[in-house]
């Protein structure tokens, strides 16, 4: 992939890509330094300095338990990336494992899997997962597997149409003729190239899951008190948005940074990618 | 309008196309320099990636955006086209210059009809002065001209509902409605039959005559230019080697080149070396097929609503029975459509059908037609071959020993095939079409197989690359006894290498024997129908 986008970069796609990883750079560098070091500890409140502006001591600012804000952001910065990661990692397994060879047979194998898929997404996605949460008790784990299964039939489409158009082509045909087994053209002949489709789809997979997990956050069926994501910070803040604004300012302007950053390096991969697809 | 002698003149034009790695690279184009005469058929033979598609992009204004010109100029009916507006050039593309492309099955929208494509044509010039029924009618007149004795039926028609050849004709109608001066054809009846690929000529001469259309034929195939163009030019290497009167040309080739193509093209036997393996008809078949009858597009809802009397009616093959001796290359013909790639799908086992097929040999090879979708884009070349020998039986197993010996043996294949061990770490996408198709061979070859089916490999191949690729394939069949069941239109090919053929129409087979009796004395009328095109078109 590095070969072809090297060989191929616009300068568009250098633009949209600069700036993606600018974007994407502030968070992901708030969630590195959070592994290691934060200046106060996350969830350590202090009733002396409660809904400081931002000032030197808290550059972003207190909250209403005077937990320092700046704090709170980098260690959310870790429960949005890992959540989103994790279950844009499931719904890709998922996409693929169910969706190549649906494309790839087609027929019963087709119908059957597809009409799984489309039951699922039929569904209001924020709502499916919900009741997911809602039914096993909201944990981080469980909203991960229900995002990721709420996910998966958009890459089980997007693997689905590539595979049935990649497997008309002669070299899958020849990979037939020689006996190559099913399962093997999918993983090795097949798979391979549907990478230029599957990227651009698992970073605004990112972008998207990001969204439904501060949406769910935001509802408290998400990452639970004391440990703080960008969604749950934005509903806490909620109450106090007229006395201290900058509770909302910071939490919300990383998760815009964090999605646009996905959406831009998105852009850029499909830039590049179609004027390599030729 | 005022005349010129020549209605396009190239002068001396450079092109190329620089990256920022490499801002001076070898030009694509270089000093080229000819005019195309009012009236005339200008041939431009070449192998591929000589430059002949680049000159007429250029000509035509549709040139990639990283081309650049760095030198010369071009003046159709006397303007200078690098000197026009961007806009007016546009303008000039369909009115003025007209184009035709070697595929017909990707150049018209699938979603409209015939009547609407070739009347959006009309309206796309913006000629106010015609009303709709004036553009219908032009459009009928035009179907009519290009040979559709039922015009009115074809305008309602979608593409899929035509034929090869029937969507050129419609390609072309599409080109001539504008009654362009100039009409550049590249490779127009690559991807046909002979027969169609007769009828397509003639009418492109046709049109030339009655509508004074001047018309600049690209092309590899050496035949078709003989009969047809006034001129030809000989490009190597993005110059222009050799121009004069076609008989000039092609009967006395002034330059070494030149010579080498034309030598190619007659795929004189004894110059290349041809010589298939002797044929012991009394050994057992390696491949016997018997009353194989095969069909496409039923689904589960035709399935269930039709009865077992319909249902035979969409079968594409009835009862073909055939057998491959060792050692033979057996040559299967037939125009488009006859049923010749869906019998060797079935035989490969890539399609459900009624009848028995046996093979006497652990595997069969295939090679196809289209060199750009055989090999895959995502692997080198060396994963390929490591992948065809895994699959085989003849996997010398893992294991660092293993490996070791199944890399010397992809190696000595690939030498076999003309590459050497350079290739391994090349990714397709490095390969010119000749060398995919060396590749699509080695894999068949390392699996060892008693036969190896190959389904038109030399239609998108030049001239040379064919040649070689069947010096290649007669070799083997000497060397490895491997038997060959060769499809493809061009019986001239058949004709040298081929000691049986076997002709199909219809989805039956109407004629079997040896070569020199089919040919020279056919039973069956699409064989003397075949024939007769070749004829033609060979001017034998």
């Amino acid at each position: 992939m590095t070969r072809a986008s090297r060989k191929l970069r616009s300068p568009e796609a250098s633009a949209f890509y600069i700036a993606g990883i600018l974007l994407l750079g502030i968070v992901v560098a708030a969630f590195i330094v959070s592994l290691f070091w934060t200046p106060y500890a996350p969830d350590a409140t202090d009733a002396s300095s409660k809904l400081l502006a931002p000032c030197a001591d808290h550059p972003f600012g207190t909250d209403n338990f005077g937990r320092d804000v700046l704090s709170r952001v980098m260690a959310a910065s870790k429960y949005t990336i890992f959540i989103s990661a994790a279950g844009v990692a499931i719904a890709l397994v998922l996409g693929t494992v169910s969706g190549i060879p649906a494309g790839y047979f087609g027929g019963f194998a087709d119908r059957s899997i597809m009409l799984l898929g489309n039951s699922i997404m039929c569904f209001p996605g924020i709502l499916l997962a919900l009741v997911a949460v809602a039914v096993f008790g909201p944990s981080v784990a469980n909203v991960i597997w229900a995002l990721g299964l709420v996910f998966a039939p958009t890459f089980a489409r997007v693997c689905r149409v590539g595979t049935m158009e990649i497997k008309e082509l002669d070299y899958i045909t020849h990979a037939r003729v020689m006996g190559v087994k099913p399962a093997r053209i999918m993983a090795l002949h097949i798979f391979p190239n549907l990478v230029s489709q599957l990227l651009p789809a698992t970073v605004i997979g990112l972008a998207n899951m990001t969204l439904f997990e501060s949406g769910m956050s935001y509802l408290g069926l998400g990452v639970q008190p004391p440990d703080a994501s960008f969604g749950k910070m934005l509903s806490d803040a909620q109450a106090y948005v007229r006395i201290a604004p900058w509770l909302i300012v910071f939490p919300a302007l990383m998760l815009v940074f964090y999605i646009l950053g996905l959406y831009f390096i998105s852009e850029g991969l499909r830039v590049s990618l179609s004027k390599g697809g030729k | 309008m005022a005349r010129h002698i020549h209605i396009v003149k190239v002068h001396h034009l450079t092109l190329s196309f620089p990256t920022r790695k490499d801002p001076n690279p070898k030009p694509v184009l270089d000093d080229v320099d000819f005019g195309i005469r009012d009236g005339e058929i200008l041939g431009l033979i070449g192998n591929s990636g000589c430059g002949k598609t680049m000159t007429s992009l250029a000509i035509a204004g549709l040139l990639p955006d990283n081309a650049r010109i760095t030198h010369g100029s071009i003046k159709f009916a006397g303007k200078d086209l690098f000197a026009m507006k961007p806009r007016d050039r546009r303008a000039m593309l369909g009115k003025d210059i007209g184009m035709i492309f070697q595929e017909p099955s990707t150049a018209l929208d699938p979603l409209m009809t015939i009547g609407r494509q070739l009347e959006e044509v009309l309206t796309a010039h913006k000629d106010n002065t015609q009303s709709g029924e004036d553009r219908l009618k032009a459009v009928t007149d035009m179907l009519e001209l290009v040979g559709f004795t039922n015009a009115e039926e074809i305008l309602s028609r979608y593409p899929h509902q035509l034929s090869g050849g029937q969507r050129q004709r419609v390609l072309i109608a599409g080109a001539a409605l504008l009654k362009p001066r100039l009409l550049i054809c590249d490779e127009p009846t690559s991807s046909l039959d002979t027969v169609t690929t007769v009828s397509i000529l003639a009418l492109l001469k046709e049109l030339c005559q009655k509508l004074k259309i001047t018309i600049l034929f690209i092309s590899h195939d050496l035949s078709a230019v003989r009969g047809f163009c006034d001129r030809v030019m000989v490009m190597k290497d993005g110059k222009i080697i050799d121009k004069d009167t076609t008989s000039d040309i092609l009967s006395n080739p002034r330059n070494a080149y030149t010579a080498e193509l034309l030598t190619n093209a007659r795929l004189d036997t004894r110059i290349l070396g041809l010589e298939p393996a002797n044929v012991d008809y009394q050994a057992s078949p390696v491949l016997t097929a018997r009353d194989i009858t095969a069909g496409y597009g039923r689904s589960l809802f035709e399935r269930v609503r039709k009865t077992s009397e319909e249902k035979t009616d969409n079968n594409v093959l009835h009862g073909v029975s055939l057998d491959v001796y060792p050692n033979e290359i057996l040559g299967l013909i037939g125009g488009s459509g006859s049923g010749k790639t869906t019998l060797i799908r079935s035989l490969l086992g890539l399609l459900p059908h009624e009848g028995t097929v046996s093979i006497k040999s652990a595997s069969i090879g295939a090679i196809f037609q289209d060199p750009v979708s055989c090999l895959n884009p995502a692997h080198t070349i060396k994963w390929h071959m490591a992948e065809a020998l895994r699959s085989s039986s003849k996997d010398p197993g893992k294991g660092f020993k293993g490996r070791a010996k199944a890399l010397k043996r992809i190696i000595s294949v690939l030498e076999e095939c003309g590459l050497g061990a350079k290739y391994l770490n090349r990714r397709p996408n490095e390969l010119s079409g000749g060398q995919r198709q060396r590749i699509a061979i080695a894999m068949c070859l390392i699996q060892e197989p008693a036969l190896i089916v190959a389904d038109e490999p030399f239609s998108s191949l030049d001239a040379s690359s064919s040649a070689e690729l069947l010096k290649l394939m007669t070799d083997i069949n000497r060397e490895r006894h491997t038997a060959f069941l060769l499809i493809t239109h061009n019986i001239h090919i058949v004709r040298q290498i081929c000691p049986r053929i076997i002709v199909m129409d219809e989805g039956r087979i109407c004629e079997e024997g040896t070569t020199a009796e089919v040919l020279t004395n056919p039973r069956s009328e699409c064989t003397a129908a075949l024939l007769e095109a070749e004829r033609r078109i060979h001017g034998i």
